[in-house]
């Protein structure tokens, strides 16, 4: 019998491969303090991943690699180096290992990560979005879409809402920019994002939604912040929209075939 | 769906020698129950008796009517039974000469009398039907037919080559399966001509064109989306050269112990097209084209195919594969680490949606398989789908889902906790 290759560690590793051109653009613009940051947060997330194995024998994965970029990038300035070990301990564990690992957690741990670290130090202001980066990020999840690991649905969904709320002048540049990188970054994870085609569109365009719905009434909110708020909010629900998904599917297929 | 949903898995071959169907009747047969299913069998031969081709060597307990035929002109060599009277195997050794067995198609022309000939007549196991697999019972009816005229599978010979220039058996035959069932009877194809003329069936033929890409011509996804089974209602399907078979058996009498199948694979020097009996020896038909150098044969593709030592009855195809060098037991302590993340997690990729055709929502589908979730996997169409649709899926995974396996385990838990 022969054997394929697209299992967990393989879409991993592709995974890291496709976050490459935004993780150089990011390195590049950020100097000397964005290279300490990525490489503390991949430090504990090995740390944890460590603990895990030891643990609960569960295997380490590559897609650390991801989470730890994810937060490096849309990390709150100034937090000090306490405060961001905190805050990646409790977004990795208690979002991911926890549930058994990457595959198998229902929410990014990036995006607990950064809510935990957001709403719990308010004080410290969120990352600015360079246009080089944005742009880099629009290559990589053109690598992922191409590579079938990203889901082209959600970032579709998202991109149709965009361009709706943009051309209605509801969606600022800077949210438009923020959003996107957050798109790739937390959002364009295959694990947690919504399983179904339908679905994914649903979880794209809910994100949008909620982007554009901060960027016209939350005062005060810097635009990573409100996409972040967003990306939870909305991979909180795909679940729901997977169901919802699901259940037309049913009913198309009942009308069709009748029965049960 | 769409029509170019699937995947292309490769699966190297040498080319084949020549053009054609060359015949070899390998000296050696066996009869074996089909994988997975265990055939409670009564001996109508001894060891040592001489059977002409299609006569008769075992019929099922259960159903004394369904038969076990000879391929080929044989003595019997040696039969294997395991315990319950359940079918090892049936080893049969060719004669030269011998007889071909006649039938009486005298009453095939109603419902009783065509289902008494295809059974005694050995035709009856090329019929599976869903949920479950396996050969129907006797007297089951089907909601619909699908014959299979088309198969995607890595290195499967074309089935429309098998049934070329046999348009009237094939027409005979779909007149006798429409008899079986109330329902259309369905021919999957590729693109092309048709296969049929008008009014086929008794005018419930039907001819579907399928995309060229696995898993587009996998009996089960056809049979998810043009006739979902469920457990009150069963669909049957077939291969298309079966078919022909049966209107020849109906013309003539005879049953045409013959079929087209493909030798190919990396372990071969070259890949050739065989006319061969069923339950053929697969060292027979691969005998001096094997590349020197362990190998095993496969009855069936690459992807779903198991190793054996007789051509499976329905199985088309035999693949040759490298044996691969038994890899030693992990290090105790990478074993320990790892082993309680079985089974590993499926990550949801465009791969896996593509290895089920767009057919069905692969990620939950896959998910409640793996959970042994029977009733989210029974409303997602579990039960039109058995190991071999799954084949792809598994390959694409890496092998480490074990979604056949997992299926089977379903379908068993299935059918037991519906018969309690």
């Amino acid at each position: 019998m022969i054997r394929g290759l697209w299992d967990r560690e393989t879409v991993a590793s592709l995974l890291v491969a496709a976050h490459l051109p935004l993780a150089l653009f990011w390195l590049w613009y950020g100097g000397a303090e964005a290279v300490a940051t990525v490489l503390l947060a991949a430090l504990v997330l090995a740390g944890w991943h460590l603990v895990f194995l030891l643990a609960r024998a569960q295997p380490p994965s590559l897609s650390g690699i991801v989470t730890a970029l994810a937060v490096a990038v849309l990390v709150p300035q100034d937090l000090g180096a306490v405060r961001l070990v905190l805050g990646i301990s409790f977004g990795a564990v208690m979002g991911e290992l926890v549930f058994g690992g990457w595959g198998r957690n229902v929410v990014n741990p990036a995006t607990v990560a950064l809510s935990f670290l957001g709403f719990g130090f308010p004080a410290a202001p969120w990352p600015h979005v360079m246009e080089p980066v944005a742009w880099a990020a629009l290559a990589t999840g053109v690598l992922g879409i191409a590579a079938g690991i990203m889901p082209a649905g959600v970032f579709l969904g998202a991109a149709l809402l965009a361009g709706v709320a943009g051309a209605a002048g509801a969606l600022p540049a800077e949210e438009l920019l923020a959003g996107g990188l957050v798109l790739v970054l937390l959002l364009g994870d295959p694990v947690t994002a919504a399983g179904t085609a339908l679905g994914r569109w649903l979880h794209g365009g809910l994100y949008g939604g909620l982007l554009t719905l901060f960027a016209l009434g939350w005062e005060g909110g810097a635009p990573v912040q409100m996409a972040v708020a967003a990306a939870l909010l909305a991979s909180l629900a795909a679940p729901l929209l997977d169901e919802m998904a699901i259940t037309l599917w049913l009913a198309r297929r009942r009308r069709r075939h009748g029965g049960t | 769906m769409s029509h170019v949903a699937g995947l292309t898995p490769v699966v190297a071959t040498p080319p084949a020698v020549g053009e054609g169907w060359s015949t070899i009747v390998t000296e050696e047969a066996g009869i074996a129950a089909p994988p997975g299913h265990d055939l409670r069998v009564t001996l109508l031969a001894d060891e040592g008796a001489v059977v002409a081709e299609g006569e008769p060597v075992a019929c099922l307990r259960d159903a004394p009517d369904i038969c076990l035929v000879a391929p080929m002109p044989a003595r019997v060599a040696r039969i294997a039974l395991r315990s319950g009277r359940r079918l090892g195997e049936i080893v049969l050794f060719r004669e030269a000469g011998g007889d071909v067995a006649g039938f009486d198609t005298g009453r095939a022309s109603e419902e009783y009398g065509l289902r008494t000939l295809i059974q005694s007549a050995g035709l009856w196991p090329a019929l599976r039907r869903r949920p479950f697999g396996g050969m129907p019972a006797g007297g089951e009816r089907p909601i619909a037919i699908v014959v299979m005229a088309t198969d995607t599978r890595p290195l499967a010979p074309d089935p429309r080559r098998a049934v070329e220039g046999k348009e009237e058996e094939l027409a005979r035959g779909l007149d006798a399966l429409a008899i079986l069932t109330d329902g259309p009877v369905l021919i999957c194809r590729q693109k092309g001509d048709p296969l049929t003329g008008p009014g086929a069936g008794r005018g419930r033929a039907r001819e579907i064109v399928c995309g060229p890409r696995h898993p587009q011509g996998a009996a089960g996804l056809r049979i998810h989306e043009l006739a979902p089974a469920t457990i009150e209602s069963p669909v049957w399907d077939c291969h298309v050269e079966d078919v022909a078979a049966l209107g020849a058996l109906l013309a003539t009498g005879r049953a045409q112990m013959r079929r087209h199948v493909h030798v190919a694979g990396p372990a071969l020097r070259e890949s050739r097209s065989v006319l061969t009996q069923p339950g053929a020896d697969l060292r027979g038909l691969t005998y001096r084209v094997a590349a020197p150098g362990p190998h095993v044969l496969l009855s069936g593709s690459a992807l779903d195919g198991r190793e054996a030592r007789w051509l499976g009855f329905r199985d088309r195809q035999v693949t040759a594969l490298p044996r691969a060098a038994r890899a030693g037991p992990p290090h105790w302590l990478i074993a320990a680490l790892t082993r309680s993340a079985r089974p590993r997690p499926i990550i949801p990729t465009a791969a896996l949606t593509q290895a089920f055709g767009g057919a069905l929502p692969a990620a939950a589908f896959v998910r409640a398989l793996s959970a042994g979730d029977d009733e989210t996997a029974m409303s997602l169409g579990v039960l039109s789908l058995l190991e071999e649709d799954v084949a792809l899926a598994d390959y694409v995974l890496g092998g480490d889902a074990q979604l056949g396996r997992l299926l089977r385990g379903m379908l068993d838990r299935i059918e037991t906790e519906l018969a309690a």
